[in-house]
């Protein structure tokens, strides 16, 4: 039996689901909480499986059939499509959608019937994200990318009775739409050009199409992964998308809606490395992204709020790899840019594992503290022992420490984006953004772990702790989750030492075998590395004097001059939300007021000017119906006798 | 001996015209009924005259049967006009305008 023949059935298993579920699950106990871990789990034991016979035996498989034939030239496809990538994202996405899905159970157990709706979205959503990532061309791709989206937009307006998360709801849905236009436009020129949308159709015509057309259907395809992945400037929506439960969090930032954007990046990057500018211009905003985050982190104030601009941060630096990869692939360096693919890979895997964490354990203390905000929490270390140890080894991870997983890939992307500075110098002064990135990143997740688990204990500590029923941090439902994160979290970065490697099995073009020896030399001998891990070290250091040991006091840093204003900026989040709200008020909506104007005074005015003469002149024409027989005689006579008179002498009836 | 064609085409056309001038200006409702016999009748005597001139018996029956409706189309105006002269009291086309906008 050749599993891959069934893999189309892997999103289907969490589809079929979300129909039980919907339709019965009202009448079950627990609200479909059983099928929805049986459908997704199912769905999981088959996505490993694939992936496992992807992986072991470096197969390429792919099946598809004509869905919309629209001429003999111009059809449309549906099919499954599964190479190394694919079976990555598999892996990634099913486990962690279905360590989620169990955690779900005891989060949200509180939430009455309400958990039917829960559970129905987050199966349909699991799905259609599985379904993205079979596709075998990029409509069917973007069919499932829009359905993602919408998932996304009911689960993060799950408590819709709230302003703020229906708000919320709306700015991830208008937001990524944004970035869903650009990616169409994109399709549109691929679709012309090519004359078809499948993946390996697209990469083999690559060579014989038009360049200016590639490199703008490579932009505007890039577009859509600025929307779906938060980057920079259309970031501003994955903040706001912390109304939703935190298990949805945990979702959205690890397993499913974010990633879709680099992986979009990496099904584009043959197209992307046709054009020098585009990959440059993909480098830059990834940089970008990942700095800017980085910074608005160091200071949010709340625990989700914080993990979410370093998910925002962290796809930067993916999208920086990606970017870098395809710059050098276009300058001939194939290796290199081989490696540069697959670390933005490497660092998508590494990151889900330990941004699922950071969610799962955030939504622990959430669920204990019952408060979002950093500074009502403190001293939680010693009431939640495995929640603070797990999220612990996820801040480590992050933060670059070796031999933890963040470490391996983090250090790769950094030492690509170096190799791609000796192309140009822009990629330069990335890699500066991005060593200054791990820095505050190192900083802001221990800032985070240290006002949560250790120093003072503040009103919502005490107020949780005096409760009864709170003696147990969490139910075994969701630690077992955290846990296994845990041990991904910081074993998954030796997936480089298993086999062939991480870069032998998941490659553009070319593998990249290295033994554990010469990879190990290869790391530890280079300078960057240790730059990486200095700036990792000293931003924990930093966070540790300022607030565990408060010799550095932050406050007082930010109460005056620059330092203050900047901070007020940062808490502004760069007036993004300002911005979005004067773009989308005064342009868009002054857009349509002109528009409303427009139609109604030009367009209507244009139709009421036509009927208005109507009338007038019928008003005129009327007053020949005088109603008197005789003058309709005289007419009718004088009429024939005229058409007589002209018969005569045009020549008729001579 | 037979009377020239041209003779009888401009007794119908005097007729016809007679008949024409009757419809226009007559302010009497029956009066123009009558007017409208009157060129029909002109027809009618063309119709004769033709298929004497052609030697063909089609343009009489043709006449016949012309007269017969005729006949039958008069019986309508007349009743017509008797429901009029109950409703509005009066024959004059002048005062008779239902039909105006």
């Amino acid at each position: 039996m050749d599993i891959l023949e069934y893999a189309w059935l892997i999103p289907v298993i969490p589809l079929l689901a979300f129909v039980i579920v919907g339709f019965l699950g009202n009448r079950m106990k627990d609200k479909g909480g059983l099928v929805a871990i049986l459908g997704v789990g199912g769905g999981m034991v088959l996505a490993l499986w694939t992936a496992f016979e992807i992986l072991t035996t470096g197969r390429v498989y792919e099946v598809s059939m004509d869905w919309v034939v629209l001429s003999s030239e111009y059809r449309l496809e549906i099919g499954v499509f599964l190479d190394n990538v694919a079976a990555m994202m598999l892996i990634v996405v099913s486990f962690i959608a279905f360590l989620v899905v169990v955690y779900s159970t005891a989060y949200i157990h509180d939430q009455g019937p309400r958990r039917h709706r829960y559970y129905t979205e987050i199966c349909l959503f699991v799905g259609v994200m599985l379904g993205l990532v079979l596709a075998n061309n990029f409509i069917q791709m973007f069919i499932f990318w829009e359905l993602v989206g919408l998932c996304s937009y009911l689960l993060i307006g799950f408590w819709f009775e709230r302003p703020a998360a229906a708000r919320a709801a709306k700015k991830a849905f208008l937001v990524t739409r944004v970035g869903d236009v650009m990616f169409m436009i994109g399709l549109f020129l691929l679709f012309t050009e090519l004359k078809t949308l499948n993946f390996q159709l697209v990469w083999s015509a690559l060579d014989t199409a038009d360049a200016a057309t590639l490199a703008f259907a490579g932009f505007f395809l890039f577009g859509g992964a600025i929307g779906k992945s938060a980057q920079f400037p259309l970031h501003d929506w994955l903040p706001d998308a912390m109304e939703g439960p935190t298990t949805v969090s945990a979702l959205i930032h690890a397993a499913t809606m974010v990633n879709a954007g680099v992986y979009l990046v990496a099904r584009a990057f043959p197209i992307l490395t046709q054009s020098a500018e585009v990959s440059l211009f993909v480098g830059v905003i990834g940089g970008i992204t990942a700095f800017i985050a980085a910074t608005m982190a160091l200071c949010a104030p709340k625990i989700k709020g914080v993990l979410a601009y370093s998910t925002v941060s962290q796809l930067g630096y993916m999208i920086l790899a990606l970017g870098a990869g395809a710059y050098m692939w276009h300058f001939g360096h194939y290796v290199e840019a081989s490696i540069a693919f697959g670390a933005g890979l490497f660092h998508l895997m590494n990151h889900a594992f330990f941004k699922g964490l950071l969610f799962l354990g955030a939504g622990s203390v959430i669920h204990y503290v019952h408060t979002e905000d950093l500074n009502k929490m403190g001293g939680l270390g010693k009431y939640m022992k495995v929640t603070s140890i797990t999220m612990l080894i996820a801040s480590i991870s992050i933060a670059g420490i070796p031999p933890l997983s963040g470490f391996w890939s983090k250090d790769e992307v950094l030492a690509v984006t170096f190799q791609a500075g000796d192309a140009n110098l822009t990629f330069m002064l990335l890699w500066i953004l991005g060593v200054l990135t791990a820095f505050m990143t190192a900083f802001y997740m221990f800032r985070m772990w240290f006002m949560v688990f250790k120093g003072k204990e503040n009103e919502g500590t005490k107020h949780a702790t005096e409760h009864a029923h709170h003696k147990h941090e969490a139910p075994v439902a969701m630690l077992l989750p955290l846990v296994v994160l845990a041990a991904l979290a910081f074993g998954s970065g030796f997936s480089l030492f298993i086999g062939d490697g991480f870069f032998g099995s998941i490659y553009y073009h070319e593998a990249h075998v290295l033994s554990i020896g010469e990879r190990l030399t290869d790391v530890f001998t280079s300078p960057l590395t240790y730059v990486s891990i200095i700036a990792a070290v000293s931003g924990i250091v930093l966070a540790y004097f300022s607030f565990l040991k408060t010799t550095v006091s932050a406050e007082k840093f930010v109460s005056k001059g620059f330092p203050k204003a900047m901070h007020k900026l940062l808490l502004d989040r760069y007036k993004f939300p300002v911005a979005y709200d004067k773009i989308g008020y005064v342009g868009l909506y002054g857009f349509s007021l002109l528009l409303d104007k427009f139609d109604r005074y030009v367009i209507d005015g244009i139709v009421n000017a036509i009927s208005a003469f109507l009338i007038g002149a019928g008003g005129v024409v009327r007053k020949a119906q005088t109603g008197f027989v005789q003058s309709y005689t005289t007419l009718l006579l004088a009429g024939v006798s005229l058409i007589i008179i002209l018969l005569y002498v045009v020549g008729v009836l001579r | 001996m037979n009377i020239p064609l041209e003779y009888i085409l401009v007794l119908s056309s005097s007729l016809f015209i007679v008949g024409a001038a009757g419809v226009i200006l007559k302010k009497n409702a029956i009066m123009v009924l009558m007017s409208i016999e009157l060129m029909l009748n002109a027809a009618n005597v063309n119709m004769v005259a033709f298929s004497s001139y052609y030697g063909d018996a089609r343009g009489q029956v043709f006449a016949l049967f012309s007269i017969g409706i005729a006949a039958a189309e008069v019986a309508v105006g007349l009743a017509i006009l008797l429901n009029l002269n109950k409703l509005k009291k009066t024959v004059n086309v002048d005062d008779i305008n239902l039909l105006r906008w």
